[in-house]
């Protein structure tokens, strides 16, 4: 497969990347009337202000998190933080918009916050906010007519769905990233080796090689033969993902693997099937054939202007009626500012929403069937494409060994 | 090295640690008079179910991934599977992930007692919660459970600091193997990856930050050069240690120089010395928690944004004291039972920062370290 070069640049520039999602953003408030949003979102944060900082795991995201405000007659957002600034973002942005930390799961925070949004904005404005905490609550500031404050998340919803050109540089080099760690784990997969080694190798090679962070503890999974060799479900169907531990793989061991990375809050996504020391057998080769027909029946209808419940079908069809995907997740989810963001594909929001939403170039979808032969395990991987005009076009060309 | 068994199965926390977690949630309940308890927060979900549950880094929106009910004490889980689910909670408490909100209110509504709960606690909101949480329980209103939780689990029982001192065990560890890759030339990005390695090896792969070690600017009070810049000779680079093993937190923070700290930094050394001194000679149990403050006010130093203290547990927890948030402070108090992770810092213009941070238990007399190897020594 030929690499998408067409609109995506060699090296990301960074500060065009942060106007142009800025930008996004402001145009999307614009279109709502709204003369401020205020964002607690990790990732929506990154997004708005290109402000990058080792995200901090939920231990302490709570009460320690940045917080973003971007205004509707500013080109520059506002960052209130308690993390350290570097140089990049002292370049970016000037002094008077980045401020100390606005800590809103205090009341004391909220009250010393509340004056220095005012400042910038004036007390009856428009303001949006994409989360909410109690303290706001008992503060009574941001009330819509609904009785709650207007959700920002809608926002940042719309404007990061069509991927900026640097925004895909930046998910190529972190593809590129996520691949030589999972190149080096691929050496070291073999019996005997424990599921939280992998990890090891892997963690080391993606900090090594340039990522900001890990986004996911990763998984690899050992797959049972059969649903019913694996835990209980809610669906009756597969348990997918399931936690890494110090498990000893055997030969022959089929690992679903699944995980991803943050290059300059862009995010990769990787899924394969892999097989522990052993070449795939005649089962497990003909279940990686399908797989490949089920993507590629896909893809040929993948475009900007299809539906996702185009994609559904086809899938299905190739499948042979039945869906090739888990029911409790999906066919496809978009890639961007989070691992899995809309568009979903096949999820259960219904099939409804999949026959009226409408896929635009400039998105990135993360394809994903599964093929599952009950009794004789099955395949999965992942596929990342961009959506263009004329089709789609992939952002890795990461090779299926051992298949 | 991590726990004292390798563990090679998903399994809940243990029952008494459950059982115990669960019984200060159901009294802090009835004591607030909440018949329904909802946790977003993975800290809080955790505490009530006792699940590890998949560790994704950054914020998640607010939404019922864990609720309580007071009356019978039965507790319903998003999870699509019950592997690592405790026999406590029934096949018919799970509730698969789902991307539709109709679904979330289905189970929601299903819960015993839903219709005539009269106060429902949520430990988040966000701007559809209101309206969620009214379809689900219609009698009932809407408190802050966040402040509830935070208080019943500021105070850790025996078990969960033997939990805590096992995560500062495999942190310093990981430290150290940063700590031996350290020198001129090598940069926070690759220190970092060295703790990683070191603490996945272990059989742990929960970071608790991924910013290991930083080049402390020497011409801004809290900044940083860039993760790839090479460490030079007189550079003072912080590291700041930290994981969850059976989900509780162990910190630490250090700070090394190549070739040890320069005959410059004699005088900032000092500094610090005298200001870790006076933090540890406030840990005492029914002091305002403000007296940490005091200590660096004190040594004439100004704090750094970040809190410096904050509380070690499952995340979130208090006591959280930190400059900004003067009143939150004095309105805490150390009590024994709390842990905390101890944060001095001072920083010189034109030398750059010395960071240091130890996991500290207030004990009924005073507090003990739970560091094997402390920064100041006794």
């Amino acid at each position: 497969m030929e690499l998408a070069t067409g609109v995506v640049p060699a090296k990301p520039d960074l500060g065009r990347m942060r106007r142009d999602r800025t930008g996004r953003v402001r145009e999307a408030m614009r279109e709502q009337g709204l003369d401020a949003v205020v964002l607690l979102g990790n990732t929506n944060v990154v997004y708005a202000t290109g402000a990058i900082w080792p995200l901090s795991d939920a231990s302490r995201t709570n009460f320690e998190q940045p917080v973003a405000v971007v205004l509707a007659d500013d080109e520059l957002p506002h960052l209130f933080s308690p993390n350290r600034a570097d140089a990049r973002m002292q370049a970016d942005l000037p002094d008077d918009h980045v401020h100390g930390p606005a800590h809103l799961d205090f009341d004391e925070g909220v009250e010393t916050f509340l004056p220095q949004l005012y400042d910038l904005v004036g007390e009856g404005a428009a303001v949006a906010i994409d989360e909410w905490s109690h303290p706001l609550r008992r503060a009574n500031v941001f009330i819509g007519p609904k009785g709650a404050p207007i959700d920002a998340g809608h926002i940042i919803s719309k404007a990061k769905l069509i991927k900026t050109p640097d925004e895909l540089a930046c998910m190529r080099e972190g593809l590129r990233i996520t691949e030589e760690g999972i190149r080096d784990v691929q050496a070291r997969l073999a019996p005997g080796v424990k599921q939280t080694e992998l990890t090891a190798t892997f963690l080391r090679t993606i900090f090594d090689a340039g990522a900001d962070v890990n986004i996911l503890d990763p998984i690899w999974q050992v797959m049972p033969n059969s649903i019913a060799e694996g835990p209980w479900t809610t669906t009756g169907d597969l348990a997918l993902p399931l936690l890494s531990t110090e498990r000893e793989l055997v030969e022959g061991d089929v690992l679903w693997v699944d995980l991803g990375i943050s290059y300059e809050g862009v995010h990769s996504d990787f899924g394969r099937t892999w097989i522990v020391g052993r070449e795939p057998n005649d089962v497990q080769r003909d279940q990686f054939d399908r797989w490949r027909s089920i993507l590629e029946a896909t893809l040929a209808v993948t475009r900007a202007g299809a539906k996702n419940s185009d994609l559904t079908t086809a899938a299905t069809a190739a499948n042979g009626g039945s869906k090739p995907w888990l029911p409790h997740f999906y066919l496809g989810h978009g890639l961007g500012i989070d691992s899995a963001e809309m568009p979903f594909v096949g999820s259960d929001i219904g099939e409804q929403f999949d026959a009226s939403y409408v896929l635009e170039a400039g998105m990135v979808l993360v394809l994903e069937p599964v093929i599952w032969d009950d009794g004789q395990c099955g395949y999965r991987s992942e596929e990342v494409v961009l959506i263009t005009e004329g089709g789609w076009e992939p952002l890795t060309d990461y090779p299926y060994d051992p298949f | 090295m991590g726990a004292d068994v390798t563990i090679t199965d998903v399994i809940p926390d243990n029952a008494e640690l459950r059982a115990a977690r669960r019984e200060n949630v159901l009294e802090a309940m009835e004591a607030a008079g909440v018949d329904i308890l909802i946790a977003g927060r993975e800290p809080n979900a955790r505490y009530v179910a006792g699940v590890p549950r998949l560790w994704i880094n950054g914020s998640r929106p607010f939404g019922p991934g864990c609720l309580i009910e007071r009356a019978a004490g039965s507790i319903h889980l998003v999870s699509t599977w019950d592997e690592g689910v405790p026999d406590d909670i029934p096949h018919e408490n799970l509730h698969g992930i789902t991307f539709n909100r109709a679904n979330t209110l289905a189970w929601l509504t299903g819960v015993e007692g839903a219709a005539t709960a009269k106060t429902v606690a949520t430990d988040g909101l966000m701007p559809s919660t209101l309206s969620l949480i009214r379809q689900a329980f219609p009698s009932a209103e809407v408190v802050d459970g966040e402040q509830l939780m935070a208080r019943v689990r500021r105070i850790k029982m025996p078990q969960e600091i033997r939990a805590i001192r096992t995560s500062v065990r495999i942190a310093e560890h990981s430290l150290a193997a940063a700590e031996a890759a350290f020198g001129a030339g090598m940069t926070g990005r690759r220190l970092t990856a060295a703790f990683m390695e070191a603490m996945a090896d272990a059989g742990v792969t929960t970071p608790t930050t991924q910013d290991v070690a930083w080049i402390t600017s020497r011409d801004r009070h809290w900044a940083q050069a860039a993760r790839d810049t090479p460490i030079a000779v007189g550079d003072l680079v912080a590291f700041d240690a930290g994981l969850m093993a059976d989900g509780y937190v162990g910190e630490l923070g250090r700070t090394l120089a190549v070739g040890g700290l320069p005959p410059s930094a004699r005088k900032l050394r000092q500094q610090w010395d005298e200001l870790w001194d006076r933090l540890m000679e406030a840990c005492r149990p029914g002091a305002a928690a403000t007296a940490l403050l005091d200590a660096y006010d004190a040594s004439g130093v100004a704090p750094p944004p970040v809190p410096v203290a904050r509380g070690l547990g499952l995340g979130n927890d208090l006591p959280f004291v930190t400059g900004a948030l003067r009143r939150t402070a004095a309105a805490q108090q150390l009590e024994a039972g709390m842990v905390i992770a101890l944060t001095a810092y001072v920083w010189e213009e034109g030398l750059g920062g010395l960071y240091g941070q130890e996991p500290v238990v207030i004990t009924a007399d005073g507090a003990e370290l739970l560091s094997t190897n402390p920064l100041r020594k006794a």
